[in-house]
């Protein structure tokens, strides 16, 4: 399939590689530059000079810790709940046969396809009604019910793609069912484990719309919120909003570094064939 | 042997696990989506404001809701605009995508991995983020590219870009587009290199130029691929809330609605939610209609 490169394609690539990344440079160059910098009619593309004062402005604005810790307590609980949820129901979708087997997948996949836009009402109503507006507990339960069908889907691909012979052989040799899920299963299923967890905390860290919504007062805020609270009547503090916005994608870009070639395979798997 | 693998895998009689097993997930399901689809179906034939929050209960006004939409001129200019903000998006992001995905088998192997952390990087910026680079990039004051515009030789300070509806909506579609990109090329590039090796030689040995060996090898083998990303695409353009509605500071004007602002206003800012609801739903059948084929597709896939 390799031919040697080509010219074209070499500077085709140089091109993406700049229009692509430029927005990044832009919001990493910026949060490092003293304001008179940012405040310029003339702004340079390499800083001039370097400071942290936004780093510092941001950091000690009004309610960062308590969004920190919202958003740290929200992903937490929507993580360990959806994963524990998801992995039942993958080995029963994966590994076992049952009347209802066919709708029970047709409706994950339906809801993947809900537009979230569309329901904010009837959520908005329901939460109301159980008094959960303006708590996190509302935001991390209708995280956990949006990430699960995704959650379920890969898990399931993870899963058909261990061999059922394994556990046959565990069950030959004496093992129960629990044993040869313990000892068999779930050590084998530990990197799709590890890599799905991570797509769920990344959703549950980057959502603004439901928790825009649901969540009123500012100290239930969570990250993107306070991210929103940048700009008011008076306009935007541009410096510390570009610190802000760095710290906040920081640990979204390690951890999907490190997942994202098993998730962009899982939401295809299986659609190419040899 | 046989025996135990044949209890394994077709033991489907009164065995109470599968059940147990889906059933906390079809709980959760439930709850938070299956009751609010049916919650926004009632609603859609109700009249629900202020008062009827308060008692908790909707009036019953038949399809009053979908004729005031379907009558409302408004609606309709709405309607035509998502569709195509969403069919730009979708045709930019898919086509481009595509495009990088192809050019990255022909690069060298450096900057092939570049463009691959780029892409990552890119991939991984949380929406609110991404959208507020943007807007600083573009903004009233101060802006990177007017200072390029400028610097070009054209007079344009303090240039307000989303007086504009025009380039407004570029700017908004552009970062959409932006966003979208990454997750659509390595899609593509990943499917791309799952092309059998075997296949592109004997079609070279058979004398294919490279435009056949796209039509007729590679094309059909990624087309599964290229309808989900598509339909995905669709899925998430055409419900786009969040860009539009920070980019002009939470106060869209009527010029800026798209059919998922248009709910949203209608419920949340002026307690309409029946009327709300009948748009969403609407929203909703427009999207199941457009992406059928994708659940098909999926469906082929789960039945495996």
């Amino acid at each position: 399939m390799r031919k040697s490169s080509s010219l074209f394609s070499n500077i085709s690539g140089v091109i993406a590689i700049i229009l692509m990344g430029f927005p990044v440079y832009w919001m990493i160059t910026t949060s490092f530059k003293p304001k008179e910098d940012i405040l310029s009619i003339n702004p340079t593309l390499i800083p001039r000079s370097f400071s942290l004062s936004n780093y510092t402005q941001a950091v000690t604005k009004e309610g960062f810790m308590q969004a920190l810790l919202n958003s740290l307590i929200v992903v937490v609980f929507t993580v360990v709940i959806s994963i524990f949820v998801a992995l039942f129901a993958s080995i029963a979708v994966a590994r076992m046969k049952f009347r209802g087997k066919q709708i029970y997948i047709a409706s994950i996949l339906i809801v993947q396809m809900l537009p979230l836009s569309a329901l904010l009402i009837p959520l908005y109503l329901l939460l109301s009604k159980l008094q959960l507006t303006d708590k996190l507990g509302g935001v991390v339960l209708t995280y956990i019910a949006f990430v699960l069908p995704f959650v379920i889907w890969t898990l399931r691909g993870f899963l058909i793609n261990i061999p059922v012979e394994l556990e046959e052989a565990g069950l030959v040799d004496g093992c129960t069912r629990p044993q040869v899920y313990r000892k068999i299963l779930f050590p084998l299923m530990a990197p799709g484990l590890v890599a799905t967890s991570v797509f769920a905390f990344i959703q549950a860290w980057n959502e603004f719309l439901l928790a825009y919504i649901l969540l009123s007062s500012q100290d239930k805020a969570t990250m993107p919120i306070w991210l929103a609270g940048f700009t008011n009547r008076f306009g935007t503090d541009w410096g510390p909003l570009m610190a802000a916005s760095t710290l906040t994608a920081l640990p979204v870009v390690i951890f999907f570094s490190l997942i994202q070639n098993k998730i962009a395979t899982g939401v295809t798997a299986g659609a190419v064939k040899g | 042997m046989k025996k135990i693998s044949l209890a394994l895998r077709t033991r489907r009689k009164k065995n109470p696990w599968p059940y147990l097993l889906v059933s906390p997930s079809l709980f959760a399901l439930g709850i938070i989506l299956c009751y609010p689809i049916y919650k926004l179906i009632r609603l859609s034939f109700e009249k629900y404001g202020l008062s009827e929050i308060i008692a908790g209960k909707g009036t019953f006004v038949g399809l009053q809701n979908f004729a005031d939409t379907f009558t409302d001129p408004e609606f309709w200019k709405i309607l035509e605009r998502t569709i195509f903000f969403t069919g730009g998006m979708v045709l930019v992001s898919v086509v481009v995508g595509a495009w990088l995905a192809h050019l990255m088998l022909n690069m060298s192997p450096i900057l092939r991995n570049i463009l691959n952390g780029v892409l990552i990087l890119v991939w991984a910026m949380p929406q609110l983020v991404s959208i507020s680079v943007w807007r600083w990039m573009f903004s009233f004051n101060f802006s990177i590219v007017t200072a390029v515009i400028n610097s070009l030789g054209f007079e344009m300070d303090n240039h307000n870009y989303f007086v504009n509806t025009f380039s407004g909506f570029l700017i908004i579609g552009g970062c959409v587009a932006w966003g979208a990109l990454p997750f659509i090329t390595i899609s593509i590039y990943a499917a791309l290199t799952q092309v059998p090796k075997e296949l592109l030689e004997a079609a070279e040995i058979d004398g294919a130029n490279s435009r056949q060996v796209f039509r007729t090898i590679i094309f059909p083998i990624l087309l599964p691929v290229y309808i989900i990303i598509i339909s995905l695409s669709v899925i998430w353009d055409f419900q786009v809330f969040s860009h539009i509605w920070i980019f002009l500071d939470s106060r869209p004007s009527s010029e800026y609605y798209t059919i998922a602002i248009y709910a949203f206003q209608k419920s949340f800012g002026l307690s309409e939610y029946g009327m709300g609801a009948a748009i969403s739903l609407i929203m909703i059948l427009t999207l199941i209609t457009i992406t059928g084929y994708y659940l098909r597709q999926m469906m082929k896939m789960g039945s495996e």
